[in-house]
């Protein structure tokens, strides 16, 4: 047993331990963060077999992935700051039936499959490699289309963030009318404030 | 060198260069307030013992884990960043293929560490910096991730030796001009500093931190000093040639380049303001971000 089969029994133990945490915990954020850790110690394991690339880059998703989900499902549940306990499973019997049924059916899968042994000779370029292999002679058009999606998600959400519920957000709010077409409710924005009349 | 005398000089490096910035801001705070630093080369091992010596807080009902780790992990990634950096062009600690890949995934596991130290003190103020700091730092660590492919693209290699000798004939600070810029930026960010102090700044009573004290306070704080010296020293190798340099060995000019990055980031920090956190997400997400990606497209067609 080598330093790579220890470190892979190691993150081995990690991720099935972290990914069996995730379903006992009682609070999203550590749910979401307890996902994280096991799909960073997959990660690892992908480093040890030679695929860099996609090992540290699945550390990376999944780092920012979690952050992202933690705080949208604390914004949505309405549970003070995901610290309150609240219960995290839901379909208690069908939910382990199936964990149950997948699980057998994905190890079964395992020992039925004949692996190829064909190692990566040392010093091959794997990245180079694997980006060759998945994009080939489109790897300009991919990263145009793959920045150019991006500058139009983020256009289409500063557009559209710009109309708000209660106003443009560049005037301020402005509490809606209390009949429709009429004046907004409230105070107005610059009118005197209710502590002129206390004046003597 | 040996596996063992890298690792020293690892250490000594983050040691001194955390170190040299905290020297840096006593000088600087008390240039701004007209007074005459009290040992300036001193004060800052005054403040380790000083606050070393207070209790650690305890808050009700924290997550005590997360709240615990969260400083020696955030320690543990400057660290890591600094590793993926070669002082010469034989000694590198972490000679990984994908380095700058590595260092994306430090800024986006940065950004969870400092949320969970907010989040896990169970403390209103902790909570609303670490909300503000994932607000800002996503998008400033998108920004960089942008700036580093670009450096990327000259080198033909996600490897940061390589990027390195890829500025053999031109830095990339003068080839990619809006690189530099744009990555100082994310230094402030990693390490919440002055106009990017979302997390852990005085108007929401010290953030992420406002309830740690003793040594889990001191980690924290050197580990916010050792992530802004792992961000100048990547940006020391990527944009200004790292080891590179004549005359003087190159460990000499990694170490020169880096305090001239921490330099400037302390003047930064210290002479920019901050303004608020909703003007910030406009002027990352309708500034910021376009500019990365004309500073993409340019290098994209200079790499061609």
């Amino acid at each position: 047993m080598n330093v790579t089969d220890i470190a892979f029994w190691i993150f081995a133990a990690i991720a099935v331990v972290s990914g069996w945490r995730v379903f006992c915990t009682d609070s999203m954020v550590r749910a979401s963060f307890l996902l994280m850790l096991s799909f960073i110690a997959v990660g690892l394991i992908m480093v040890l077999l030679n695929a860099p690339y996609l090992g540290i880059a699945t550390v990376f998703m999944m780092a920012v992935e979690m952050m992202v989900m933690a705080l949208f499902m604390v914004m949505y549940m309405m549970n003070p700051a995901g610290l309150n306990p609240m219960m995290m499973v839901h379909q208690h019997r069908f939910s382990i039936a199936a964990g149950v049924f997948l699980f057998a059916a994905l190890t079964g899968l395992i020992i039925v499959t004949r692996f190829t042994s064909n190692p990566v000779a040392p010093g091959t370029e794997v990245v180079a490699g694997l980006g060759k292999e998945l994009l080939g002679d489109s790897m300009l058009i991919f990263e145009t289309a793959g920045v150019t999606l991006l500058a139009t998600m983020v256009a289409s959400v500063i557009l559209s963030s710009r109309s708000g519920r209660f106003g443009a957000a560049d005037t301020g709010s402005v509490p809606p009318p209390l009949e429709p077409g009429g004046e907004p409710a409230g105070r107005q924005p610059g009118q005197a404030s209710g502590h002129a009349h206390h004046h003597h | 060198m040996t596996p063992i005398a890298l690792t020293v000089a690892w250490v000594a490096f983050l040691l001194g260069m955390a170190w040299y910035i905290a020297v840096l801001d006593g000088l600087w705070s008390a240039a701004r307030e007209g007074r005459s630093p009290r040992a300036p080369l001193a004060n800052p091992l005054y403040r380790c013992a000083t606050m070393l010596r207070h209790q650690s807080n305890l808050t009700e009902a924290p997550d005590l884990l997360n709240w615990r780790l969260a400083p020696p992990l955030y320690a543990g990634l400057a660290g890591t960043g600094v590793a993926l950096v070669p002082f010469s062009s034989t000694n590198v600690l972490a000679d990984l293929e994908v380095g700058i890949v590595w260092w994306g995934a430090i800024e986006a596991l940065t950004v969870v560490i400092v949320f969970l130290h907010g989040w896990s003190a169970n403390s209103q103020f902790g909570l609303i910096g670490a909300y503000r700091y994932v607000a800002i730092g996503l998008p400033v660590m998108l920004i960089s991730m942008f700036v580093l492919i670009a450096t990327a693209l000259p080198a033909e290699s996600l490897a940061i030796p390589k990027i390195i000798e890829s500025q053999r004939g031109l830095w990339n600070v003068i080839r990619q001009p809006l690189g530099l810029p744009l990555f100082l930026l994310l230094g402030l960010s990693l390490s919440f500093r002055g106009p990017f102090n979302y997390a852990d700044s005085a108007d929401i009573a010290d953030g992420t931190a406002a309830e740690v004290s003793g040594a889990p306070r001191l980690v924290w704080e050197f580990a916010r000093l050792a992530m802004l010296t792992a961000v100048a020293t990547v940006a020391a190798s990527v944009f200004l040639g790292g080891y590179l340099g004549p005359w003087l060995p190159g460990p000499m000019w990694l170490v020169l380049k880096t305090a001239a990055v921490l330099l400037v980031l302390v003047g930064l920090s210290h002479q920019l303001a901050r303004i608020s956190p909703s003007r910030m997400m406009t002027l990352i997400w309708t500034v910021l971000l376009p500019l990365s990606f004309v500073h993409l497209v340019w290098a994209g067609v200079l790499a061609l």
